[in-house]
């Protein structure tokens, strides 16, 4: 069952980031395809703890969050706040069994240049792709089918019943 | 305020468990003002709660609802139209609100989410701090606005213990020491005279001795 499945990284992004706009955000979509969820966000102290894990709970098996460089924040301590919310949600991640490695933040070093939203998705798809799927998103898969074959069970001793009726 | 901390996952997965079908109610008041049950923390504790079930083969509903303020019953009827929906009610309110809430619907089990923990101020960005007990009869007049009962670990109404360190409490040089801090706030506004009278002991029959504690207003009443 795992196997069948596509992982799906969730990336949120400050789009103070370099080279984030929506072109950017649209052309890494195409090229990725489902293994990739991005979002914009003003800025990532605007984040919580609740997205993350929704994220993780509905279609993720990891998500990142990338930070503007320390020190750049427009608002001040955004990117600083972001780094607490995600061990705040690390901790509750691991209190339910779930691998705190399924959350990560990147925050570039002051004065790095060279990154943009694409480099840093290409090392983040390539990373992402060592985790198993996430648990989580494996057993909400087999759901729909364990319920159809429940169904089936069901059917078919209906089935029985008014067979053994007749 | 009142303050709370959420309790430990495994509690909570522990009283919940018997239950199928969840209702996870926050407060907007006190409780998400100290970041413990207002409506982001009642949601990432049910997508939490929702992802440790899956995760365990056990197929719980858990939804979630946040009240303008759990421990109004004016708000709790918000849950009338949802209620039979479910068959257990996660509460993310303080103590007060879970009674609240297991008052106006005596068939459900109402479970606390939360330690309720003591009326304090925001000190700080992620700092709550105690600095009343409720107890009744208000002495900060005298005081100088420092309330030894809350804040001096040794409850002493007629001055320092002597045991104080550089302004530190000696029983836990992490807490600032009260009389040090009463004793400078008297001397900013020429106010120590007061300390000159005796404070007798401290009369505890207005906090619990007479049992629960309530207060009727006439003029508030329907």
């Amino acid at each position: 069952m795992t196997k069948e499945l596509t992982l799906t990284i969730a990336i949120f992004y400050c789009q103070n980031v370099p080279e984030s706009g929506e072109d950017v955000r649209q052309s890494l979509e195409k090229r990725y395809g489902k293994s990739i969820r991005l979002f914009p966000m003003p800025c990532s102290g605007r984040i919580d703890i609740v997205h993350l894990l929704r994220a993780l709970e509905e279609f993720a098996d990891a998500v990142y969050v990338i930070t503007c460089p320390e020190g750049t924040c427009r608002y001040l301590e955004g990117n600083k706040r972001i780094k607490k919310r995600i061990e705040r949600a690390k901790s509750i991640i691991d209190s339910i069994g779930l691998e705190k490695e399924r959350l990560n933040l990147i925050t570039p070093a002051a004065g790095d240049d060279n990154f943009s939203l694409a480099s840093f998705s290409g090392e983040i798809i390539e990373s992402a792709m060592a985790f198993a799927a996430s648990p989580v998103r494996v057993i909400k898969a087999q759901g729909p089918r364990r319920e159809a074959q429940d169904a089936g069970k069901e059917k078919r001793l209906n089935n029985k019943i008014i067979g053994d009726k007749k | 305020m009142i303050t709370a901390e959420q309790k430990p996952m495994d509690e909570i997965r522990e009283m919940i468990a018997p239950y199928k079908r969840i209702l996870t109610v926050g407060c907007a008041s006190c409780v998400a003002e100290c970041a413990a049950g207002g409506e982001k923390e009642t949601g990432a504790l049910a997508s939490a709660l929702r992802m440790a079930c899956r995760m365990a083969g056990d197929e719980k509903v858990i939804h979630e609802k946040t009240l303008d303020r759990q421990c109004v019953k004016d708000f709790v009827i918000q849950l009338d139209d949802v209620i039979q929906d479910y068959n257990a009610i996660l509460s993310l309110g303080c103590g007060a609100g879970v009674q609240a809430v297991a008052e106006m619907y005596k068939e459900v089990p109402v479970i606390p989410a939360l330690n309720t923990e003591f009326l304090g101020e925001t000190r700080d960005q992620g700092l709550w701090v105690e600095n009343c007990i409720g107890c009744g009869d208000c002495m900060l007049y005298f005081f100088g606005g420092v309330c030894p009962l809350a804040r001096c670990s040794k409850q002493l109404l007629n001055g320092p213990c002597g045991g104080s360190r550089d302004g530190r409490c000696e029983v836990d040089p992490d807490v600032p020491c009260a009389w040090q801090n009463i004793i400078d706030r008297l001397s900013a506004f020429n106010a120590l005279d007061r300390l000159e009278m005796i404070y007798p002991p401290k009369d505890w029959s207005k906090k619990r001795g007479n049992g629960p504690r309530k207060i009727i207003r006439e003029d508030q009443k329907r």
